[in-house]
Formats: C-alpha cells, structure tokens, sequence
C-alpha cells in the first residue's frame, strides 16, 4: 500500500511544468498542505530536458499513449459530477528524428586513429583530471553507437529558455533563496547575421566602444537612442506618436546608419518589421537592464538545461512538507456546482480547496479554446559552433524572417559547459512561432547555419576537438592556432557545423484558456510559451497564487540552514528574522511539537 | 559522544579550504536524518517528523589542517515516492547511501538507489554506503558480509559502514572519510579553473547577514571572469 496517499489537501497541483512547479512551492512555503502529481516518471512535463536515452523513451511512450482513455464510472454524491481529465492539449506532433552519422561497424577503422591527439599538448597533471575527459581520445570520431553510449552526457531541453539577468525568474529566485539549488552559465555571446555573415553583437558599453566595425558617431547615436529607451521606457515623449506603429518606422526617423539599425532591431530588442514600437523599446529596455550583471551578455542559461528549474521549486515545496507523487495519472476532477471537490487519481479520491492544473491534465468539458500559439522547435547535435570563437561559447541568435511567412527563429547554442552534451559536441536549439510543421518552418535556417546532409560512410570528417575550441586543458593554445590560420571563411561548407543527428517536433499551444463556467478554483497553467525567458510562467503562478491567497505573501525568502533553530542544537545559528509570514512561525512551532513527542 | 574530536570540527560560519556537497540517499526510515542531525549537532531525535524546512546542513571539518567544508543534503521526505529531483543529485560530489540494517527491503532497493545515482550523478562520484541502527543487533535482518559482498556489483562503493546514529557508532567517521578522499582526490586532479565559470545566485553558503539586504547584488561586470579559486571544487560566482 506504499502508493497510497493522504486524502485531503488545501492545494492538489497536477503536472510538473514550471508554473505549476512555482505555485506549488508558494503554497507550500506559506503551510499548506500540497500534493503535487505527475503522470509521467520524470519532472517538468513538457519543460523537461532529458539525457539522450531519456528522450528516445519519452519519444517511445508518445506513440504508445495514444488512447489510454478508459470509461471510468466513479462513486459521486448527489449532486457531484466527473469531468474526465484528458491529455489531448499536450500533444506533441510532427516529430521527426533523422541521424546523419553511421554506426561503428560502418566505420573505418583506420580512422579512428587520429594524428592530431591532444595529449600531447595537455599538462600531465591534467591527463587524469577524470574519466569523462580521457575518454575523447580513444575515438575521435561520433558514431550513432557511441552517442548512444554516451546518452548521459546530453542534457536536452524539450523548451530550451533563457534568463535575463534582472528579469522575473532571477529576482524571484534570489528573493526566494531557491537560488541555491540551481546554478547558471552566463550566455557568452549574442549574435546575429548581418550580410550573410554572423558577428558578435557588442553588449556592454567596453564592448560598444571596443568595437571597430562601428564609428565614434554610430556609437554615440547608438548610446543615445539607447539611453532614451532605458531611461523612460515606452511612455517617453520620444516615441510620442510611434507607440504603435512599428518600431523600425520610428528607428528610421533616427537617421541610423544601417549597422546600428541592424543591432537595435535585431540583437537587442529582437523585433521582426512588424513589431511595434512600444514593444520594441520594451525589448530594448529589458536588454539593456539585465546588462553588467552576470558576464558579458544579459542572458543566463541554466546548468543541466531548463528543466532543472521546476524541480528546484519542487524542491522547495518538498522541504515545506509538499507530498511529491510521479507516475500518478490525474483520472478525473469531481465538481460540485462552481467548485472542485476533488481528483480522481489511481483509485483514491483526494479532495482539495484548490487545484491547480497543468494543460496536459485539463477535462476538454472547461476548455474554451484551444489556443493558437503552438511551437515550432528543431533539435541538433551539431560537430562544431555555428561561429568560431576562442573559447567555448554559449551563444544566442535571434534571425528575423526573411521573406513573408517564415516566422523569426531563436537560436540558442549550447556547449559541454552547460552539460548539454559531451565534449567536442554542440547542441543547437532552434525555436520558432509553428505556421506549417516543425521540419518545414525551420528548414530556411537550417539551411542556413548547418549541414544537414548524411556523413557518407567512407568518409570521416576531421576531428573537431582542436577547431572548436572546447578541449579544456591546452585548449587555448589550439584555437588560437586555428585562429591564425583562416579567420574569413565563416559560413563557407566547410566551416558549418555538420549534424549528426537532428529531431524535429510541434509543441502545443500555450495560450489555452479555461470556460467560464469552469470551477473557479481550478487555475490552469499553461505549458511553455514561445518567449525567450521564463517570465510568462512566473507571472502566471503570481497571478494563480494572488487568487487563491490573496492576502498571503508570494514565496518569502526560505530560511538558510543555519538560520533554523532545531531544539537542543549546540550551536545554533543567528535567529531567523528576515520573515514574517506566519506560515514559517507555525511550521517551526509544529516541529518542535514533533520532536517533544 | 566518544569518538568526537572537537579539535577537528570547526564553526560552519569560517572560512574554508575546500567545499563540497554530500547527498544522502536510501529508503524512507533508513535514518538518514538522524545521521545528519547527530553528525551536525551531536544530537539523536528518535522520532522525526518530516523534516519542515530544514534543506541542507554545513558542516566544517579539519582534515591535514584543510577546512573542508561540507554542505549535507537531504531528501526533504522526496524518497518516499521515489520522486527525487534530479537536480538534487546535480554537482554532488559524495553520495551517502543509506539502508538500515534491521530492514531487509531497504538492503534489497540498493539496486535502484545506485541506478539513480549513476543517472544523474557524475561518473567520478564518490559513493560511501551505510547500514544504519547497527545497535539494533537483535533485529538484524542484514548480515555485515552481505553489505561488503555488494562492493563488487556496485563498484563505486568507495567504502562500506555499519553505523548507529542512536548511539554515535561511526557517525563522523562517514563524513571525515568522505571528506579526505574527496579533498584527497581533489589535490591529485586540480581542475583546471579557468573555463568553470558558473554563476550562483544568491548563494546559501555565506553568513546570513550578507543576505539582509536583498540590493547587495554584486555586479559582475568588472570582477575578472577567470580568477581561480582553488578552494573550491568549480570555481564559481557567489552572487549575492
């Protein structure tokens, strides 16, 4: 009877997506009893990230989840009714999975010995530093077989998001102190493409006047127009009269010279011509705030991938005494005129006073409608970075539609320093709005940055640990030797990224709003939006959380362990002051009930 | 209380040579509280609740005149559905994996303990493994030799014990190890530092009157992205 769980709750939260995750950790913070389901064996929904053998699974379980919809006749009082939960707003479509590489008995053998080996060039003390880095040198080739092998040093992120250094996610987690169980890789670079070629787009006010591609006087045109976005934001007089017109007719009036123009619009507000101008300098403003404050760029990316955030608020809602429960599919939800009662849920019947539901779970009977946003989204272990560096870069790329019905592609390109994938390796994220499939609204980029042609048996490409940067020890030495060598041919064949294996896949609608009539206490979260960051969830959970507590305070800052006093501790740490919730007083009264005992 | 040495244990709130994270793992009731909270505080609270609130413990210990501090997670209670978050595991540098010795099922679920483990764990982790409530002779359903027998399908036990957090059997000794070999191991292989840069926000490991104002928000900017902290085991921004 191990699975069998309490049956009363103040807030049941079905599905582990970010919103979800972030109310269920503010409920619980505050003493209240929360139970959080998961249908699936692993956190976050469609948030999640995977290891390579974790996504060809969760692959698998899609095509044989089809029609798990069994009738299903639950005892109800008078007046109750049962509202049958249903997965068909998670679908996932359109999945396309292609290799570009072969398998190892394909290879040739010689191959495999390789002259330019590293170790050479490392310090003897760096040779064992451990067993994930010596291994690159045993073959110096991927094969299908030997990424397989490796699955567990791919983290990869069904929606890839980033942070911006002052935005919602970043305060809420240090306001919160959930800070402490994630940890962050500033994005090294953002680039863009300009006249066919990618650059690096200068971010700090060193790198704008470092850089040579732009005038003294662009520079000071670039500074003011920037300054008067940041300064008032859209309701500046400055844009009297733009506001809602697109942005790129007022940047026209600016007399901008066109590499200027290009940067504004395209790197640091990331507007296609027909976003507008109050949008634009928001953009611009948001930019331009969560500059300076971790590394180059204002951008922060998650270790492991974007999955790991949910499970830090779960974490979280954990420690406040949440019960945590995977692999526990939602039934149903029983209603009772405006109000849920409670879940259906593998055999037992947990009533609730709220319950906080991902889409994934909703019964279609409260579904208004279905939402319109859907996602486009490609995948890519690529062999080399879309741009040469010095260094191994976390790069950002936003490209801009180039003809009427593409849709503008965000390109987020992850390194082995993320643990996104095993050294030598790169994984490239491409995001878009979804107008036809995956594989055909992406295909203009891809065409682009990668090449995406099978590796023809016979022949092995040159090993890339030495032209792209990324071995650790030695590494600098190599790349500046490359550097030297051929500076220009950025985006010929030869220097594109080859891929080695690509998948491509249709998210669902984020947009999906709830009925009317639907029970007032059963607040939707939706699943990830087509934004870069996080914020769209964030704000969400605050909302869902000022409706069911108003009067209570959003995830306070959670006490660090020395600020507990357990009873009887010998050196206790400083009391604990800095919160007044009365939900913290009475969970630390309560334990020290437990252990008087 | 015997085996304590209070030469070798420091005040958490100093500074420290090394640090590293610990994560406790093992069936629900295995003790894995108990063993926390008697090697932090020297106390044995037979009955706990689920432990409200409390995330990880530090503790400071002295190995060869290092202070090598460690931060000792656990599970907040997420064992009992097997519903531990991978990001739990994430960066740990020692894994202590618990059973209690008077409970033949938490012996026999080891298997998928170490399966999780190599899941998400690094593969140079070091994994200490502990049979708990060794005091409980009487009620011993796992023998000592089956334990050590385990070492070799699991070959990353770097060390088998049988401990009693009730009466301080080998309590701190699970830690000292874990601390010397991984500050051992640590010396052997200094990782190169200069390509570790991760950011932490608002990291947990400082005084807490760092924290009060929530504005000290040190920026980044000028501070030199490359500096090495040898101290530590990824060199890593403390933002705070």
């Amino acid at each position: 009877m191990e699975d069998d769980l309490p049956t009363e709750y103040d807030v049941i939260v079905v599905g582990t997506g970010m919103t979800e995750s972030i109310v269920a950790a503010a409920a619980s913070r505050i003493g209240k009893k929360v139970l959080h389901l998961d249908s699936n064996e692993y956190y976050g929904g469609l948030w999640a990230t995977f290891n390579f053998d974790g996504l060809q699974k969760w692959m698998e379980d899609l095509k044989s989840a089809a029609s798990e919809n069994k009738d299903f006749k639950p005892d109800l009082q008078d007046g109750e009714q049962f509202l049958q939960a249903s997965n068909q707003y998670s679908t996932i479509e359109n999945i396309v999975e292609d290799w570009f590489i072969s398998n190892d008995e394909d290879l040739p053998a010689v191959l495999a010995k390789n002259t330019q080996t590293e170790s050479s060039e490392e310090p003897s003390g760096a040779e064992k530093v451990d067993d994930d880095k010596s291994d690159k040198k045993d073959t110096k080739h991927w094969s299908i077989d030997r990424i397989k092998k490796e699955y567990r040093r791919f983290n990869i992120d069904l929606a890839p998001k980033l942070l911006f250094a002052r935005g919602e996610l970043v305060e809420l987690l240090i306001s919160s102190n959930i800070a402490r169980y994630a940890e962050f890789r500033a994005v090294s670079r953002v680039a863009t493409c300009m006249n066919g070629k990618l650059t690096q787009v200068p971010c700090s006010r060193a790198d704008v006047f470092a850089n040579k591609t732009v005038s003294v006087i662009e520079k000071r045109m670039l500074m003011q127009l920037l300054t008067s976005c940041m300064d008032q934001g859209a309701d500046s007089p400055e844009f009297d009269g733009y506001r809602d017109k697109p942005f790129v007719e007022y940047l026209n009036t600016k007399k901008l010279t066109p590499i200027v123009k290009h940067y504004v619009m395209q790197a640091i507000a990331m507007a296609t011509d027909k976003t507008s101008c109050r949008d634009g300098v928001n953009n611009t403003k948001h930019f331009l705030n969560s500059l300076g404050r971790y590394g180059n760029t204002p951008f922060l990316w998650p270790m492991y991938g974007s999955g790991e955030l949910p499970q830090c608020f779960c974490r979280l809602c954990a420690v406040f005494g949440g019960v945590y429960c995977l692999k526990r599919h939602l039934d149903g939800v029983v209603t009772s005129g405006d109000k849920c009662k409670a879940i259906l849920s593998g055999k037992q019947r947990l009533t609730l006073e709220h319950l906080v539901v991902g889409q994934g779970h909703l019964p279609p009977e409260i579904v208004a409608s279905t939402g319109e946003n859907k996602i486009s989204r490609g995948i890519f272990i690529t062999d080399r970075s879309i741009m040469k560096g010095e260094k191994e870069n976390l790069t950002l790329l936003y490209y801009p539609p180039e003809e009427a019905g593409q849709e503008a592609v965000t390109i987020i390109e992850l390194g082995p320093l993320t643990n996104a994938c095993p050294q030598g390796l790169f994984i490239v994220h491409m995001t878009c709005k979804r107008t036809k499939t995956a594989k055909e609204d992406l295909a203009y980029v891809v065409k682009k940055f990668l090449k995406a042609e099978k590796l023809e048996k016979n022949v092995s490409r040159t090993p890339t640990d030495s032209q792209t940067q990324t071995s650790i020890a030695g590494g600098e030495s190599v790349s500046k030797d490359i550097e030297s060598k051929n500076p220009d041919d950025e985006n010929s064949n030869n220097t594109m990224p080859q891929v080695l294996w690509s998948l491509y896949l249709n998210l669902p609608a984020s947009d999906i709003k709830l009925s009317e009539s639907a029970p007032n206490n059963i607040h939707l979260c939706s699943g990830p939006d087509l934004n870069l960051d996080f914020d769209f969830a964030v704000n969400q959970a605050k909302e869902i959380f000022k409706s069911m507590y108003p009067d209570e305070d959003f995830l306070p800052r959670a006490p660090d362990p020395e600020e507990i006093i357990l009873e009887g501790e010998e050196a206790p740490g400083p009391k604990f002051e800095g919160d007044n919730s009365n939900g913290e007083n009475e969970k630390q009264d309560n334990e020290k009930a437990e252990k008087e005992e | 209380m015997s085996t304590r040495d209070p030469d070798n244990l420091i005040s958490s709130e100093e500074g420290f040579d090394y640090l590293f994270k610990i994560v406790l793992v093992g069936d629900c009731g295995a003790g894995k509280t108990c063993i926390v909270q008697k090697f932090h505080s020297g106390n044995f609270v037979q009955r706990h609740g689920n432990t409200i609130g409390v995330d990880f413990s530090m503790k400071t210990v002295l190995i060869d005149g290092k202070r090598v501090k460690l931060q000792i997670w656990d599970t907040a209670g997420q064992e009992r559905f097997r519903t531990i978050t991978q990001s739990y595991y994430r960066s740990a540098n020692g894994v202590i994996l618990v059973y209690d010795i008077t409970k033949r099922p938490s012996f026999l679920s080891l298997q998928k303990w170490v399966d999780e483990i190599r899941k998400y764990t690094t593969s140079h982790v070091l994994l200490i493994l502990v049979g708990n409530k060794c005091d409980l002779e009487d009620a011993r359903e796992v023998k000592k030799s089956e334990a050590d027998m385990v070492r070799e399908y699991l070959p990353e036990v770097f060390h088998i014990v049988e401990t009693s957090a009730k009466e301080n059997t080998n309590i701190d000794s699970i830690f000292f190890s874990l601390a010397s070999e991984l500050k051992r191991r640590q010396e052997n292989h200094q990782i190169n530092a200069e390509d570790e840069v991760i950011v932490k926000l608002g990291s947990g490991q400082t005084l807490p009157s760092n924290y009060r104002n929530e504005n000290q928000v040190i920026n980044l900017e000028d501070s030199n992205h490359e500096r090495n902290l040898s101290s530590c085991s990824s060199c890593s921004f403390k933002v705070l």
